[in-house]
């Protein structure tokens, strides 16, 4: 399907939502997984660039978009507590501060622990 | 019926919220991966409404915004941006921006349409209960 084509039209609301979503989250999790587990090792490798002063702009800036999407995505898929962390990593390379930089290899690690199950 | 036109690059997010909003409220659903791309479905589509990512490549939420309400075929069209929690500030900015809202991620699939139909003042059905508020919501 396109992006811009129609999607399926509905004529009224499901008689079971709940039990749709809940099926498409946990389809859409699995084919989530390698995209996830980039965007984590992404996060372990800047974090150790930062924590070593050796973190450059580009990387800085990619980290935050991939630390941002994490902060939206995680909390759909019911990851809340991870969303979390996220959210603190995304603000922490949105505003770094020599401080704060070295706080992120333990909240990366924070988040893969709070994943780790389910990875 | 309504017609919810969604704008994000991320194809978990389009997904889960075209799903949730068609299995909830029954509206009909659009998407699109990017700013340009939606306004030309946008267009071409006329839908009743956008929800619309901020943080995207290229060209972001916001100024996708703004080139909407430059098009006059597709300027009165309610645009609500969604967004990661955000600071205060860029709350502040967002909704002064000429939104009609403003909604955040991580959104609950099970009560984004009742959110949308909130700040619109839509029914779930699809009928308007009452005018859009002139605030934005956020």
């Amino acid at each position: 399907m396109t992006e811009n084509q129609l999607r399926k039209q509905t004529t009224s609301p499901s008689e079971d939502p709940n039990g749709e979503i809940d099926a498409l989250l946990a389809d859409l999790w699995q084919r989530h997984l390698p995209t996830l587990r980039e965007r984590l090792d992404l996060l372990t490798r800047t974090a150790a660039e930062a924590a070593t002063g050796t973190l450059d702009e580009t990387a800085r800036a990619e980290a935050q978009s991939v630390a941002h999407k994490l902060s939206g995505n995680l909390g759909m898929f019911g990851y809340h507590k991870a969303g979390g962390i996220a959210s603190q990593i995304e603000h922490i390379f949105k505003t770094p501060t020599p401080e704060t930089l070295t706080d992120l290899a333990s909240l990366t690690q924070d988040l893969h622990e709070t994943l780790a199950s389910s990875l | 019926m309504r017609r919810i036109l969604i704008i994000d690059d991320e194809d978990d997010i389009r997904e889960v919220a075209a799903l949730s909003l068609e299995a909830t409220a029954g509206w009909e659903i659009i998407t699109a991966n990017s700013g340009a791309k939606g306004i030309e479905v946008a267009v071409a589509q006329q839908p009743d409404a956008i929800l619309m990512d901020v943080m995207m490549p290229e060209v972001d939420g916001p100024t996708t915004f703004r080139n909407m309400q430059q098009n006059s075929a597709i300027s009165n069209i309610p645009v609500l941006l969604l967004t990661a929690k955000v600071q205060g500030v860029d709350q502040r900015r967002f909704a002064g921006l000429g939104v009609a809202a403003v909604l955040f991620k991580p959104f609950d699939p099970l009560t984004l349409a009742d959110q949308i139909s909130e700040v619109l003042g839509w029914n779930k059905n699809g009928h308007s209960e009452q005018p859009p508020p002139s605030e934005p919501a956020v």
